[in-house]
C-alpha cells in the first residue's frame, strides 16, 4: 500500500485515519488489514462503476471529512426516538453503543444482546463464528471500508428454540457538527427454531454537517427460524447520507421477512442481499421509498437462491416527487442446482412531478430450468381516471391523490406485523404527503 | 421433450460448406496501410480515407467492451484478413453473369434467386443483395427499383454514385466513436448495402440482403444505410450464414436506418451464422451495432430479429424517438443452444412528444448456453406522453443452460407511461398434458407450444423469411401456423 497522507483524495484520508487508528479498533487486525488493501484496491465507485451508475457517492464524499465520534445530542432528543414502546432499544450514536441511553436490562433467557467490542473480547464462540463471514470485503468497497474501519455496534444472539416476543429496536443516532464519516456494524444471530422480531431506524439529530453513515448488518437465520427485520430510514435532508449494507444467510427451513422504509435522507443506497443457502426456504423483500427535494434513494437487492425448493417474494414501490432520484435494482440469481424455484419481483413507482427521476433495473439471471420466475415494473403518474372517480363523489383533488397514494402505499406498509411499529410509519407518511 | 431437443441438438449446421472461389485477400493485420489499401481497392475519395483513418486511430484508443454476459476468447485483430473480395470481381448486370460457383452456393443456401424469382411471382418480388465476404456481388432488380427513383446498391457503388447522400446520413446515427465494434467497422468496413427511398415512395418489393462469409480467417465488417425520405416505406431482409471453420470469424457490422417525416422502416434478420460444432469449438463472433433514428414527426421503425447462429451474439438493435408521435418497435426471437452465447435487446430512446415503444423479446436456451436479454427504456425529461410496453420472457429447455434478463429503465417525465414485465420458466408441464390428452404427441405439442411462444415476433415478419425463421427454429414447428 503506498504511503497516504491527510492531504489529497478521501481514499488517502480514509487509509491514513485507518493507518492511524487500528491499534485502537478492536478485534483480528488481519482481517483488518486485508479488508483495507481490498478497499484500495477497489477505491469509491465514481459513475462509471455499474452497481453505482446511479449513486453520486464520490461526488458526495469531497470535501473534508472528521471521523470522530463525539457525542452531540441531549439523552432527551435521545429518548424521543424510542417510538416502540416496550421494545428492547439498543443505542448507537455515531457507530457507538451506549448502554447507559438503552434499554437492556431483564433480558430473557436466551437473548445476548451486547456491544460488538464487548463481543469480541469475550470472545463469543458465536461471535467468533459468523462475524465477518458474510458479507464479502471483495464484493463491495464499503464493505471492506466498514469491516477495516468499523469501531463498534450491535451484538445480539437468540438461542435455540428461544421465542422473543418483544421486538428489539436498534435505534442509529447520527450527528455532527463537522462532516464525520461513520461505519457502524452489527452481527444478528438466530440459532435453530427461534423467533424474534428486530426494527433498525436510521435517524439524524441535530446536525449541522454532512454525515456519511456506512452501515453494515449481517444476520444469520438458521433452520427453521423465523425472523422478522424491519428498517426505518428517516434521516435529515441535507445532511444525512447513508450506504446500508444488509447481508442474510439463511439456513434450511427458515423464514426471513425484511421491510425497508425509506422516509428522507439526503441520500440513501441499500444494498441488500440474501443467500438461501439450503432447501425449503422463505424469504420476503419489502421495501416503500417516498422521495421529494433533491433526495437520491437507491435500492439495490440481491436474492440468491442456491439450493431447490425455495421461495422468494420481493415488492419495492416508490412515490417519487421534486427534484428527487429513485433507483431499484433487483437481481435474482438462480443457481444451477436450484431446481423448483420460485422467485416473483415486483417494483412499482408513481413519478408525481415533472423534476423527478426513476432508475429501474430488475435482473434475472438463471441457470436452472425447472423454475418459476418473474418480474415486473411499471411507472407513471397517478391515474388520471381514479382521481375524476373520486372527484365525482365530492372528494377534492388534494384528498383524491392523497388517497391514491395511501392507497398505493399501503400494500407494504400492511406487510409490517408489529402494530405500533405500522402506526408509527403510517403517521410519517401521512406527514410527508402534507 | 427431450426427443426434440435432443433432435435440434444433433442437427448438424445445413449450412456449413465451403465454396472455392478464389478470394483476393488482403494480408493478415490492421494498420494504417491496410486501411489504406482497402480505400484504395475500393477507389474510394479522399473524405472516405480520411472518414477510415479517423475511426482508426479513435479505435486504437478505446479499449474492448466486457460488460455483456458472455466469455470468450478476446480475438486477435492483428490475426485476421481485413479484405476479401470473391473473384471475380466486376460489375453484374444480370444472374447469367454470375459465377456459377456463387449460384451453387446460393443453391445450396436455399435461397436461390432464381427459385425465388419463379415463387415469388412479379407483385410480391424481392430485390437482393447478396454480400459474400464483405464484398456486394449481386444486387438484383435494380433496374426495377430505379424506375421508382429508389437506389438500392452496395455502399462501394453508393460511394461512388452518391457521394453526397453517403455523407449527409453515413455515421449520423452511429459515429465511429460509439463503442469500440462501431469504431473497428467504420475503419475497415469493406462493403455492404445502400439504400435510399425517395419522397412519397412506397417500396414496391421486399429488399434484402444475404451475408455469406466464405474465406477462411477473414473478419466480415459491412454497413448498411437506409434513409426513408418524407411519406416513405420500406421492409428490408437480413440473412446471414457462414462455412463451418474451426476457428472463430469476427463479424462487425454497423446498420444505420433514418426515418424522415411520416416514414417507416421495417428491418427484418433472420440470423444464422454458423454456430460453432457441439462443443462449442469455433463459430462466428457476432458484434453488430444497429441503430435507426426516427428523425422528424411521425415515423417508425420496426426491428424485427430471429437468432440463431453464432458462437456469440452482441447485438442491440436501437430507436432514437426523435421527433414527435413517431414509434419504435423491436421483435426478438434469440434461440441458443449448445456453447452458444447470445447478449441482445435493444434501446428506446424517446426525446419527442407522444413516442411510443413496443419491445417483445423471447429467449429460448438449449443445452448448455446463456441467453440474455439486455435493454434501455429512457423517457427523456421532454418526452411528454410518452409510451413504453416491454416483455421479455425466457424458455429454459436443460438443466445446464442459462436464461438472464437486464432491462434499464430511466424515466425524467412525468407523463411517461413505462411497463416492463418478464417471465423464465420451462414449457409447461400442464401445457404439455392438455396436449398430450388430445391425442398430440409429445413432440408436435412441444413444437405447438414453441411456436405459440414465438408467434408475437414471427407475426412480424414477412412471409417469406417467416418460413425460413421458423424452419431454423427447427425445434418441429411442423403443422403448426406461424
Amino acid at each position: 500500500m503506498e504511503t497516504a497522507n491527510k492531504t489529497g483524495t478521501i481514499k488517502d484520508k480514509l487509509i491514513f485515519e485507518f493507518e492511524t487508528s487500528k491499534l485502537f479498533l478492536f478485534g483480528d487486525t488481519q482481517l483488518r488489514d486485508q479488508s483495507m488493501e481490498s478497499f484500495y484496491k477497489q477505491g469509491i465507485p465514481d459513475r462509471k462503476h455499474e452497481e453505482y451508475k446511479y449513486t453520486p457517492i464520490a461526488s458526495m464524499l469531497k470535501g473534508e471529512f472528521n471521523f470522530s465520534t463525539t457525542k452531540n445530542c441531549s439523552d432527551e432528543q435521545i429518548e424521543e426516538l424510542k417510538f416502540l414502546k416496550g421494545a428492547y432499544v439498543v443505542i448507537i450514536e455515531n457507530g457507538i453503543l451506549v448502554e447507559g441511553l438503552s434499554n437492556l436490562e431483564h433480558l430473557p433467557k436466551g437473548l445476548t444482546i451486547c456491544s460488538l467490542v464487548d463481543a469480541s473480547k469475550s470472545s463469543s464462540p458465536v461471535f467468533e463464528k459468523h462475524y465477518s463471514q458474510y458479507a464479502d470485503v471483495n464484493a463491495d468497497p464499503f464493505i471492506a471500508l466498514n469491516t477495516a474501519m468499523t469501531k463498534d455496534g450491535v451484538f445480539i444472539h437468540i438461542e435455540k428454540n428461544v421465542i422473543i416476543e418483544k421486538p428489539i429496536h436498534i435505534i442509529h443516532i447520527a450527528t455532527a457538527f463537522e462532516n464525520t464519516i461513520i461505519h457502524p456494524r452489527n452481527l444478528i444471530v438466530i440459532d435453530e427454531n427461534a423467533q424474534v422480531k428486530i426494527v433498525e431506524s436510521y435517524q439524524t439529530v441535530d446536525s449541522k454537517a454532512k454525515i456519511f453513515n456506512n452501515a453494515l448488518t449481517e444476520i444469520v437465520v438458521d433452520k427453521h427460524a423465523i425472523v422478522d427485520h424491519y428498517k426505518i430510514q428517516d434521516e435529515n435532508d441535507d445532511f444525512g447520507y447513508l450506504l446500508n449494507t444488509t447481508q442474510v444467510i439463511q439456513k434450511k427451513q427458515s423464514v426471513f421477512s425484511t421491510h425497508t422504509f425509506t422516509l428522507s435522507g439526503a441520500l440513501v443506497r441499500n444494498n441488500l442481499t440474501i443467500v438461501l443457502d439450503d432447501e425449503h426456504i422463505e424469504s420476503h423483500l419489502n421495501g416503500l421509498y417516498i422521495t421529494n427535494g433533491k433526495q437520491i434513494v437507491d435500492n439495490h437487492t440481491v436474492v440468491d437462491h442456491r439450493k431447490p425448493n425455495c421461495n422468494s417474494n420481493e415488492l419495492y414501490k416508490g412515490i417519487i416527487d421534486g427534484k428527487s432520484t429513485a433507483t431499484f435494482n433487483g437481481k435474482i440469481f438462480v443457481r444451477k442446482d436450484a431446481q423448483k424455484t420460485n422467485a416473483f419481483q415486483s417494483n412499482k413507482n408513481i413519478l408525481l412531478s415533472e423534476d423527478g427521476t426513476i432508475n429501474t433495473k430488475p435482473q434475472l439471471e438463471i441457470y436452472a430450468d425447472d423454475v418459476k420466475c418473474s418480474h415486473g415494473t411499471s411507472t407513471g403518474k397517478l391515474d388520471q381516471e381514479k382521481i375524476f372517480y373520486l372527484q365525482a363523489r365530492g372528494i377534492g383533488i388534494t384528498n383524491a391523490k392523497k388517497l391514491l397514494m395511501h392507497a398505493f402505499a399501503s400494500e407494504v406498509v400492511n406487510t409490517v406485523k408489529i402494530e405500533a411499529l405500522r402506526e408509527y410509519i403510517e403517521a410519517k407518511i401521512a406527514k410527508t404527503f402534507e | 421433450m427431450n426427443e426434440v431437443l435432443e433432435q435440434k441438438l444433433s442437427t448438424e449446421y445445413k449450412y456449413g460448406f465451403v465454396t472455392d472461389f478464389e478470394a483476393d485477400n488482403a494480408p493478415k493485420g490492421l494498420n494504417e496501410d491496410i486501411i489504406r489499401f482497402i480505400s484504395a481497392k475500393k477507389d474510394e475519395p479522399e473524405w472516405m480515407l480520411d472518414y477510415r483513418l479517423e475511426a482508426y486511430r479513435h479505435w486504437l484508443t478505446m479499449e474492448e467492451p466486457d460488460w455483456a454476459h458472455v466469455s470468450y476468447q478476446k480475438p486477435d485483430f492483428q490475426d485476421i484478413i481485413y479484405y476479401s473480395a470473391p473473384k471475380p470481381k466486376k460489375v453484374l448486370n444480370s444472374l447469367d453473369e454470375v459465377d456459377p460457383e456463387l449460384l451453387k452456393t446460393f443453391q445450396k443456401l436455399g435461397i436461390s434467386i432464381l427459385e425465388q424469382e419463379r415463387l415469388t411471382g412479379v407483385e410480391n418480388r424481392i430485390a437482393l443483395d447478396i454480400i459474400v465476404d464483405s464484398v456486394s456481388v449481386s444486387t438484383t432488380y435494380k433496374a426495377t427499383l430505379a424506375e421508382k427513383g429508389i437506389i438500392f446498391c452496395s455502399f462501394g457503388e453508393a460511394i461512388q454514385d452518391h457521394p453526397e447522400l453517403v455523407q449527409k446520413y453515413m455515421s449520423s446515427v452511429i459515429p465511429y466513436t460509439d463503442n469500440f465494434y462501431a469504431a473497428l467497422n467504420s475503419a475497415v468496413f469493406t462493403d455492404g448495402t445502400f439504400c435510399y427511398i425517395p419522397k412519397g415512395v412506397r417500396c414496391p418489393m421486399e429488399l434484402s440482403t444475404y451475408f455469406r462469409i466464405e474465406a477462411a480467417g477473414t473478419g466480415q465488417f459491412e454497413r448498411t444505410l437506409i434513409i426513408a425520405d418524407e411519406d416513405s416505406y420500406v421492409s428490408y431482409l437480413e440473412g446471414c450464414t457462414a462455412p463451418m471453420r474451426d476457428e472463430n470469424q469476427l463479424h462487425a457490422a454497423v446498420v444505420e436506418l433514418v426515418a424522415h417525416k411520416n416514414a417507416q422502416i421495417k428491418y427484418s434478420t433472420v440470423q444464422n451464422w454458423y454456430p460453432g460444432d457441439k462443443d462449442g469449438k469455433g463459430g462466428i463472433f457476432n458484434f453488430v451495432t444497429k441503430r435507426g433514428i426516427c428523425l422528424e414527426e411521425n415515423s417508425k421503425i420496426s426491428w424485427t430479429q430471429v437468432e440463431t447462429g453464432s458462437a456469440i451474439t452482441w447485438k442491440y438493435p436501437s430507436v432514437i424517438l426523435k421527433g414527435d408521435n413517431s414509434i419504435g418497435e423491436f421483435y426478438s426471437v434469440a434461440l441458443t443452444n449448445n456453447y452458444q452465447q447470445a447478449d441482445t435487446g435493444t434501446k428506446m430512446i424517446h426525446i419527442g412528444k407522444n413516442t411510443k415503444s413496443t419491445i417483445i423479446s423471447k429467449g429460448i436456451s438449449a443445452g448448455y448456453s446463456n441467453n440474455s436479454y439486455r435493454g434501455l427504456v429512457r423517457i427523456g425529461k421532454g418526452a411528454e406522453n410518452a409510451r413504453n410496453f416491454s416483455q421479455c420472457d425466457s424458455l429454459l429447455m436443460s438443466d445446464q443452460c442459462g436464461a438472464h434478463t437486464f432491462p434499464y429503465i430511466e424515466i425524467k417525465n412525468n407523463t411517461a407511461i413505462v411497463e416492463h414485465e418478464a417471465t423464465t420458466s420451462k414449457i409447461g408441464e400442464d401445457q404439455l398434458f392438455y396436449c398430450k390428452q388430445r391425442g398430440i404427441d409429445n413432440e408436435k405439442a412441444i413444437g405447438l407450444i414453441v411456436n405459440g411462444y414465438c408467434k408475437d415476433v414471427l407475426s412480424q415478419l414477412p412471409m417469406e423469411f417467416a418460413v425460413e425463421a421458423q424452419k431454423l427454429l427447427e425445434v418441429s414447428l411442423e403443422g403448426s401456423v406461424g
